[in-house]
């Protein structure tokens, strides 16, 4: 029983390569573009690409595959579900029907979309995956706190939204931790919780729910205390330890993801998509 | 209903870059009636051994079997065993959650499908053996109990399944003098008067060394010592290299006996402190 096995979003995994000793705005302006770039592949070719792309980064940055795909096996059922909703929901005039079941048909147009979006999906989440366990908590913050700092002069408190934001992060971890424990309290009183039809089992959801949210509002009061006691007021005026400096490797970095964006756009274009 | 543990391996996060050895080659034996006092440095594995107990964790290599029922055995009732091997955590606020302090005891006897006027009896036993008056705390809001109430409410949930083992999780930490004079009594009680195999993992010395009649040190997931009570606390230096402290009043009796004294080597009471010291001053009146 241990549920923080198979979580790796919010995970930071220390090491020394060369995608750790980005500059932090490097990763999150890279990822960003990621994931602009995600939303425009309609064919299978440029998903082929961005599959080498993004497992060259994972390689350079020394994670362990095995470990970077294990964070998506709890997505799994809700995958395959998207994917059977678009196989058998989604339909376009003219596409071949490939079979025929009660009120619905499946279609050629159906599968692809099923496949691609599954795809879109799955690399959203490896992305973004990527950057947590690449980048550190701290340095995560300092990086979208610079990027973001323009945004203060229009009225946006942009460090409160990132400190809210890294908590909220940080939290997932805590809560899981959490989770476990209280998932182990109550099986330790007999809770079966893969017995008993769906009602019983959703009744089950209580005993377990009802102390997580206690326990996460307490642990939020008392963050709130240890932030006021250290004399946080929010993001002005506050000085860094650490600064920022893009260096050689950002430079390196830069070029070679104008280079790979150059060329996705240009398959973009000039591929005919399957969708 | 003895716990038989052979050959038991752990690692925490197996198959990630964090995998950590917890348990290493642990093998042990705790009979029925027994006191067993674990003990041993934070991370050293404590409450991962007592989770393999109860099938809180299924073994990775080796094996547990508790009362005959092999918890790597795929067709073992392993609820069953939950309801045989009570838990109760450190942290009360993990288990409780219903309103009432009685709907939450009747928790674990409603589990077990038992009829209303059987869990009605449970309950109100449960209370009783834990020193909660069934009529003023029955109804009362489980988040207006105090410390030490909460935590005995949280043996009394416990406690309703009637289990013959019972492992308790460092309970007594961060409660108040109070709070743990309360819960050091229950446990007491329910050793002496009620028979159950108790297994105490605590972090105090003190408390250890005056409840449990056996003890096993553990330490980076292996067994340093394992014995009774009075000849692991003869063992000061093993516990010392470790991190472990003494029980106070053997610090004390050790200061004395230094100083001329003549006190036995190993004293884990107050009582026995107070015995002991109260001899050996009357011996040196008699001498001077």
């Amino acid at each position: 029983m241990e549920l923080t096995r198979n979580i790796t979003l919010g995970v930071y995994l220390p090491g020394e390569t060369f995608i750790h000793r980005l500059d932090p705005r490097t990763k999150i302006v890279a990822a960003g573009l990621l994931v602009v770039l995600l939303l425009f592949l309609k064919s299978y070719q440029t998903y082929g690409i961005f599959l080498l792309f993004t497992a060259a980064v994972i390689i350079a940055a020394g994670i362990p595959l095995s470990y970077a795909l294990s964070g998506l096996k709890p997505m799994l059922p809700v995958l395959i579900l998207m994917w059977v909703f678009q196989l058998l929901l989604y339909s376009k005039p003219g596409a071949e029907v490939l079979f025929s079941w009660w009120i619905f048909t499946a279609t050629d147009a159906g599968l692809h979309m099923g496949n691609l979006i599954t795809l879109r999906v799955l690399f959203l989440f490896t992305v973004t995956t990527v950057l947590t366990l690449t980048t550190s908590i701290v340095s995560l913050t300092d990086g979208l706190e610079s990027l973001l700092k323009p945004l203060q002069k229009i009225g946006i408190p942009s460090q409160e939204l990132v400190m809210t934001m890294v908590i909220a992060l940080r939290f997932v971890l805590i809560l899981a931790e959490e989770l476990d424990k209280i998932i182990k309290a109550q099986m330790a009183r007999g809770v079966a919780f893969d017995r008993g039809n769906f009602m019983q089992k959703t009744r089950k959801i209580f005993p377990v729910f009802l102390p997580l949210f206690i326990n996460a509002f307490k642990r939020a009061e008392e963050l709130i205390v240890a932030m006021e006691a250290r004399s946080y007021t929010g993001g002005k005026g506050r000085t860094k330890m650490k600064t920022l400096h893009m260096g050689r490797v950002d430079l390196a970095a830069g070029i070679m993801m104008l280079l790979f964006c150059g060329l996705m756009v240009y398959m973009i274009v000039s591929i005919k998509p399957q969708l | 209903m003895p716990i038989v543990v052979t050959g038991l391996h752990h690692s925490y996060k197996k198959g990630t870059p964090f995998e950590k050895k917890v348990l290493h080659d642990l093998s042990l034996q705790i009979n029925d009636g027994e006191f067993v006092g674990i003990i041993g440095p934070t991370q050293s594995g404590k409450t991962t051994l007592a989770q393999h107990f109860n099938a809180l964790y299924i073994p990775q290599q080796g094996t547990v079997v508790v009362n005959g029922c092999d918890t790597t055995d795929k067709k073992a009732d392993l609820v069953n065993l939950r309801h045989q091997v009570g838990y109760v955590f450190q942290n009360p606020d993990y288990q409780l959650f219903a309103s009432t302090v009685g709907a939450d005891i009747a928790f674990g006897p409603h589990n077990q499908k038992l009829s209303s006027g059987e869990i009605k009896i449970r309950v109100r036993e449960a209370m009783d053996q834990v020193g909660l008056d069934y009529d003023s705390f029955y109804k009362r809001d489980i988040f207006a109990l105090s410390g030490g109430q909460k935590r005995r409410a949280a043996i009394a949930g416990v406690l309703a399944c009637r289990p013959q083992i019972l492992i308790l999780d460092d309970i007594t930490a961060g409660l108040d003098p109070q709070g743990r004079e309360e819960i050091r009594a229950v446990i007491q009680k329910l050793h002496r008067e009620h028979k159950i195999t108790i297994i105490f993992i605590s972090n105090s010395m003190d408390e250890v060394a005056e409840l449990a009649e056996r003890i096993i040190v553990i330490e980076q997931g292996r067994i340093l010592i394992d014995g009774a009570t009075r000849e692991i606390f003869s063992q000061s230096e093993k516990l010392y290299s470790i991190g472990l402290e003494l029980p106070e009043v053997m610090v004390i009796a050790n200061r004395l006996r230094e100083n001329g004294y003549r006190l036995p080597s190993t004293v884990l009471n107050l009582e026995e402190a107070i015995d002991s010291i109260a001899t050996a001053l009357d011996e040196r009146q008699v001498a001077e």
